[in-house]
């Protein structure tokens, strides 16, 4: 049971303290509403690119890293679909400089031609060192966009293409910044060594004078109901061939959402994972294969991803596929498979919460929900999944004429 | 309208880490045991470790095969049987091979200690290696390997391994192809028996130890005698190649990936704990030169690092990096630029400041939590050291002078000795 208080501040941002005595150690955790889903498809990746200006220095602080790393700090910060998240750890008697650093950079960025240049040209090696110079590393890029036809999910959060970041200027940036990055738009957590009361008075202290700022409505278009299977085949110089499926499945909010987890851990949840044992261990058909959601706030994907062995007929392999997951519509033998995923999912929940940074991401994440209790409530939500759920879920989501497959195939001789 | 007064809060000194002893005994077999009480939760980190890394080997793959091999099957259990009650129970199984050590980490809640015995018993002392599974888990990690050769960061540290420690020294072979067909049962039950024997092991523990923790480990542990297999450590020689630029064609490669580096001290050397900070200045954080000059001035990579590492036998020092095509020269200019640098100018105050306190901070962090000390006290046991490291890298971070930096650069980088490997396109 993780204990919080919540407040928000006249200027609206919304905060969550966790007190934690055993650590010598304070995390701080911002997260903001805003993601690659708030991109103009004309100008992908910028809210990625952004994150790393974030660190290029703000109006009263030069340089954001050196001060922290002063006080023994270390910080890092990520970008997905739906948000941009920062977050630090410092050893507790210098909070005070995180709450400096991070509430001088949502007053306002020190907005600096140089520092644009320069990252654009870190973010275009990030895209070739993570997706172009990887094997596979570009399936990702062909499976979105198959996917999702309108939905700003098609396209990744490292941006749809390069040119997109080559192209992105200084007016842009700043018109970014003045309609996400706001109070009222963020979510500050933070867990570890710190009082409430300690908590209350920095953040006033240092978030009060920031004012509200009238922030970009958000009006995605919807993802129109799938109707027909997708196929698309791409030909690589890659060691084997692979496979990857995705299904549309509710929003993250939907009833659904924790036995389509279950599910997944029910195919591939270590190597126990129908998945593995049938098709890895016994069919010897892939050499790995796994599943997983994609957690997205807005209808998200299921995925099955694998690489075959040598020799294997792809449509043998996908038949496979599809056997495994039907054999979860029948109830033989589920209920102790489902107790086990379940205990699992307990323990690494346990895991995950001995840590304060996860404390305090995770309570970041279920406010920005509606409801930061659910970091208490998701084994519980996860525990009640019935038997009949899982067989409702996998009956209802994994149907062909909801599902995009992308083959790609290897084009070596000895594959 | 902000009438705040925006300016930088004070800057404490971090305080002074005390790091909780670990509680030592032995088992009624003779195997050490080391307890470490820490955290909240009713969780736990339970460490089997043994001499049973690469460098006891004698064929590549020899080691991490055996390893992985353990949870293949048991006398009582299947690997599937072994794989559902691990899942069942909720623990978390890591096999783990290294240059020198090998072993299991299991994580799990305290309350299901039992069984996590009953299991690890198991796997590190009856396991079959059933032909079957061995012959299916080669084919897999065939396929993996090959996967892993079209990237040219794995190019650039197989060879780098291998221009350092030299091609006959375990820590150095590079593995090839046709190795994936020289396993077999009977050569992993023989390497099992010889390195993975109680007189070879030692058990690390923490997390919320409970009274019965130690009869319970005793039950599992303490009778299992050890077969006295003599045997005869190789006089492999460590000896890197005379050739110190390598270059690895992989046409078609976006980036090339960089590493320079040679091999240098370890843990046990007085000079280590001025050297790790000499790391950190040149590359060891994200505040470092190198980051500084090529990520952050330049933008020729998303990441730049330096790391210095510790093996029983030496240590080695190496800088990473991925580059675009077109400035990778570039950027292999600009780091020997900041090690000359290094080695003539003295680090100014403020920048001592900063590497100081960083360091200091990541000093508490390294203490933090259950998992975090066991981490802690397993990287310092093995050499044969004990907290004292920590207490002189403290020190040593306090007190470390400029002048001392120069001529740590001096002594350690000299240029003339560094290999230089490249993997990419060209």
């Amino acid at each position: 049971m993780i204990k919080y208080d919540r407040f928000c501040l006249d200027n609206g941002l919304r905060v969550l303290v966790h007190e934690d005595k055993s650590t010598p150690l304070i995390a701080m955790n911002i997260l903001y509403d805003v993601g690659s889903r708030d991109e103009d498809p004309g100008m992908t990746g910028l809210a990625h690119l952004f994150e790393h200006l974030m660190f290029g220095g703000s109006v009263n602080v030069p340089e954001y890293d050196m001060p922290l790393q002063m006080v023994g700090g270390e910080n890092n910060a990520f970008t997905n679909n739906d948000i941009t998240n920062y977050y630090l750890t410092v050893p507790s008697a210098n909070i005070e400089t995180g709450f400096w650093l991070e509430s001088d950079r949502m007053l306002e960025l020190d907005f600096s031609q140089k520092n644009l240049d320069i990252q654009k040209n870190v973010v275009i090696e990030e895209f070739n060192q993570r997706y172009l110079n990887q094997p596979y590393g570009d399936a990702i890029l062909k499976l979105r966009p198959l996917a999702y036809k309108v939905h700003p999910y098609r396209w990744p959060t490292i941006g749809m293409e390069i040119s997109h970041i080559e192209n992105t200027d200084l007016e842009q940036i700043k018109k970014f910044f003045f309609s996400h990055y706001a109070p009222n738009n963020a979510i500050l957590a933070l867990t570890g060594n710190i009082s409430y009361d300690l908590a209350f008075r920095l953040t006033q202290k240092w978030f009060g004078p920031i004012e509200k700022r009238k922030m970009q409505t958000r009006n995605l278009p919807v993802e129109p109901k799938q109707n027909e299977e997708r196929v698309l085949t791409i030909e690589k110089d890659v060691p084997s061939t692979a496979i990857y499926k995705a299904w549309h499945i509710g929003p993250r909010d939907s009833i659904d959402f924790h036995t389509l987890d279950l599910v997944t851990d029910l195919l591939a949840g270590g190597e126990s994972g129908r998945l593995y044992t049938k098709l890895v261990r016994e069919k010897k058909l892939f050499s790995e294969i796994n599943a997983y959601l994609t957690s997205d706030i807005d209808p998200g994907l299921i995925i099955v991803q694998g690489k075959l062995m040598k020799d294997i007929d792809i449509q043998h392999a996908e038949e496979a596929v599809n056997e495994v997951i039907k054999s979860l519509q029948i109830r033989n033998g589920l209920n102790d498979e489902m107790e086990k995923v379940k205990n699992k999912y307990e323990s690494s929940t346990v895991f995950s919460n001995t840590n304060i940074l996860n404390k305090a991401v995770n309570l970041s994440f279920y406010e920005l929900l509606g409801n930061p209790e659910l970091i208490n409530h998701e084994v519980d939500a996860y525990r009640k999944v019935s038997q009949k759920m899982v067989i409702e879920a996998t009956t209802r989501y994994f149907v062909p004429s909801n599902c995009s497959t992308l083959y790609y195939k290897s084009t070596r001789k000895d594959k | 309208m902000n009438s705040l007064q925006r300016i930088q809060p004070q800057v404490f000194p971090v305080e002074k880490v005390i790091i909780p002893e670990a509680l030592s005994f032995r088992l009624n077999n003779g195997v050490p045991v080391y307890l470490i009480e820490a955290g909240t939760e009713d969780i736990m980190r339970l460490e089997f470790t043994f001499r049973a890394g690469q460098v006891k080997e004698y064929l590549p793959l020899l080691a991490s095969t055996t390893n992985v091999m353990l949870s293949e099957g048991s006398r009582n259990y299947t690997s599937e049987d072994l794989n559902r009650l691990l899942d069942y129970y909720g623990a978390f199984l890591n096999l783990s091979c290294e240059k020198d050590r090998a072993g299991i980490v299991v994580f799990f809640l305290s309350k299901h200690i039992e069984k996590v015995l009953e299991l690890s018993r198991e796997i590190l002392f009856r396991p079959v290696f059933p032909e079957a599974e061995l012959n299916s888990l080669m084919k897999k990690r065939l396929r993996w390997f090959m996967v892993n050769r079209e990237k040219v960061q794995n190019l650039a540290i197989d060879q780098f391994f291998q221009s350092v420690f030299g091609k006959r020294h375990p820590y150095g072979h590079k593995v090839v192809e046709q190795d994936f067909n020289r396993m077999t049962p009977a050569i992993l039950s023989d390497f099992h028996s010889k390195y993975y024997t109680p007189d070879n092991m030692a058990v690390i523990i923490s997390g919320k130890i409970h009274e019965e923790t130690t009869g319970l480990l005793n039950n599992y542990f303490g009778d299992i005698s050890s077969k006295r297999i003599y045997t005869e450590d190789s006089e492999n020689v460590l000896m890197g190649e005379k050739r110190k630029k390598v270059h690895i064609k992989k046409p078609g490669a976006v980036q090339t990936a960089i590493r320079i580096g040679s091999p240098t001290i370890n843990k046990r050397h007085p000079d280590y704990p001025g050297l790790k900070i000499l790391d950190s200045v040149l590359g060891g954080y994200f505040g470092s030169r190198l980051m500084k000059n090529i990520r952050e001035e330049k933008g020729y990579t998303y990441g730049i690092g330096s790391s210095l590492s510790s093996l029983d036998l030496t240590g080695y020092k190496v800088i990473s990096t991925e580059v675009g095509q077109k400035n990778y020269i570039k950027a292999i200019d600009e780091i020997y630029k900041e090690i000359r640098l290094l080695q003539s100018v003295p680090v100014e105050k403020e920048e001592m400041a900063v590497v100081r306190n960083y360091m200091s901070g990541e000093m508490v962090r390294m203490f933090d939590g259950p998992f975090a000390l066991a981490e802690s006290f397993r990287s310092v046991w093995e050499f044969g050291l004990d907290n004292n490291y920590y207490y002189r890298l403290a020190e040593k971070i306090k007190t470390i002078d400029p002048d001392e930096i120069i001529e740590l650069a001096r002594t350690y980088y000299n240029i003339d000795e560094l290999y230089e490997i490249t993997a990419g396109a060209k």
